[in-house]
């Protein structure tokens, strides 16, 4: 059952209709442990998006030879290695980004979004659907978490990617883990309502 | 019983791949890893002495490692240095814990092959003769200036919130601290990972020995002009003004690291920890130096 959806509507999927973090609720504790800046999100996001592709294309080309009863310590497996192969590329030629991104690339190793993925998506599609499905996922969780980060980072610090925007603090109570949930619920509900008003208005 | 055959069967394969893939990625990528580090690290000793790219260290500046290990004198443990002599040989002198002199070994050892844990510990091994138990500490960079002891830089590793923190301390020869460092860590992003902040980690320089031995962490915030003073470079504070305000805090206990109390706690413990130990230590070794005539060119 191949999908019958073009590559754009592939990735757009990705990052509206099945959005990893507003649509799908997935991979939570490290969006809301993480995306307390602009910054930190886009890096993960970065990171989410290789692995998630190089993993994808990696299932999707196995799939045949994957026997279903392993397919789950099957897809760890591929993920761990990816994770392992870009930590240590990272660390050998790009040591400036490896300084960076370095701690949180070895986080996305339990993300449940890529294993979701790989069993929803990669293990049934081609490689060339399953690559842009993971490039849509991939931006889409690096634009929800940069979302995110957006929020938090403004009302927590007052500052956007490090610069001091507002000059003062108005609620530290944004960087901690905990806000990112409140984060999230108020998003989402945000996200929800727009949909809802642009459905109705198409209806009209 | 032939589905278990095929799922291990394939299991294994997939393991072996991912296995083979890693290692060949760890072969291809490893040089240039450890190349990276000691670059990270030869520029880090720079900074923490005051130098750069713009204002290279000059020629009589010199850097002597010594290294720390663990002896087995009998029951009792001794702890053995490895110094470099002025004629370019090196020698291992063992002391024992209550500081005496044991014995002075002379080790066979090229002076490039020094730095490699795999060539130096076996010739210290072969130095000490009967197979005593030997077990590498640490080491310890002596930084000359003209052969006056200008600097001493400490790599150092101490528990952290999770995981180890490695940090490297450059202190003077009063015991004051010159810089820290923060080289690795996996405290929580945006939480403790704040500790390699300049905000942070500047807090340390110029504190002297006696603040550092009773030195805590406060959960006060940190004034407004220290932290212009700490973050000189994105504040635009010139030298002098920081220079005024960071001796006017130089006394005060660390400020603690919002939402990060353990990790704040765990680097001034450490810190305060290499200080104190490489101070009592130190003041051993240069009166076994002495007394026993030994010719180092620090």
């Amino acid at each position: 059952m191949a999908t019958d959806k073009t590559n754009l509507q592939l990735v757009v999927n990705g990052i509206l209709n099945e959005n990893p973090i507003f649509r799908l609720v997935l991979s939570m504790c490290p969006a809301v442990g993480i995306s307390t800046t602009v910054m930190n999100g886009f890096m993960l996001g970065i990171a989410v998006l290789f692995v998630q592709v190089c993993s994808s294309c990696t299932i999707a080309l196995f799939k045949n030879v994957i026997h279903p009863r392993i397919r789950i310590p099957t897809y760890t497996l591929t993920i761990a290695t990816w994770v392992t192969v870009i930590d240590m590329v990272l660390a050998a030629y790009l040591p400036e980004a490896y300084a960076k991104m370095g701690i949180f690339i070895k986080l996305i190793v339990a993300f449940a979004i890529i294993t979701m993925r790989l069993e929803m998506f990669a293990s049934k599609e081609s490689v060339n659907a399953s690559f842009w499905d993971g490039i849509g996922m991939g931006l889409g969780f690096m634009l929800g978490m940069m979302a995110l980060g957006f929020v938090r980072e403004l009302l927590g610090m007052g500052t956007l990617l490090g610069y001091d925007v507002l000059g003062f603090k108005p609620m530290l109570f944004f960087v901690l883990p905990l806000a990112g949930f409140f984060c999230v619920g108020l998003m989402m509900a945000f996200f929800n309502y727009i949909e809802i008003v642009y459905k109705r208005a198409k209806r009209a | 019983m032939k589905d278990i055959l095929t799922i291990i069967f394939r299991l294994t394969v997939a393991c072996l791949l991912a296995g083979l893939v890693m290692g060949a990625v760890f072969i291809a990528t490893n040089k240039a890893k450890k190349h990276n580090i000691h670059l990270n690290e030869q520029k880090v000793i720079l900074s923490l002495l005051g130098y750069s790219a713009k204002n290279p260290a000059p020629e009589s500046v010199a850097m002597h490692e010594v290294y720390r290990y663990l002896v087995g004198e009998g029951e009792a443990l001794a702890m053995g240095y490895l110094l470099p002599l002025r004629d370019g040989s090196f020698s291992f002198v063992t002391i024992d814990l209550a500081g005496g002199f044991v014995a002075q070994n002379p080790v066979a050892l090229a002076a490039e092959k020094a730095a490699e844990a795999e060539a130096r510990t076996p010739a210290i091994a072969a130095a000490l003769g009967a197979d005593k138990p030997l077990r590498y500490a640490d080491q310890t960079i002596v930084v000359t200036d003209g052969g006056k002891r200008t600097a001493y830089l400490l790599p150092g590793r101490f528990a952290g919130f999770k995981t180890f923190i490695g940090a490297m301390l450059a202190i003077d020869p009063n015991f004051s601290i010159l810089g820290l460092e923060i080289m690795e860590h996996e405290e929580d992003p945006g939480l403790g990972a704040e500790i390699d902040q300049g905000y942070f980690k500047n807090q340390f320089k110029g504190k002297p020995l006696e603040t550092v031995k009773k030195l805590e962490v406060v959960k006060t915030p940190l004034p407004e002009e220290y932290l212009r003073a700490l973050e000189a470079e994105k504040s635009g504070l010139g030298a002098a003004e920081v220079a005024s305000i960071q001796e006017q805090y130089q006394d005060n206990d660390i400020y603690a690291l919002t939402g990060a109390t353990i990790s704040s706690r765990a680097v001034t413990n450490g810190v305060k920890a290499m200080v104190k130990k490489f101070a009592y230590r130190l003041a051993i070794l240069d009166r076994v130096l002495v007394e026993q005539h030994i010719a180092t060119p620090f």
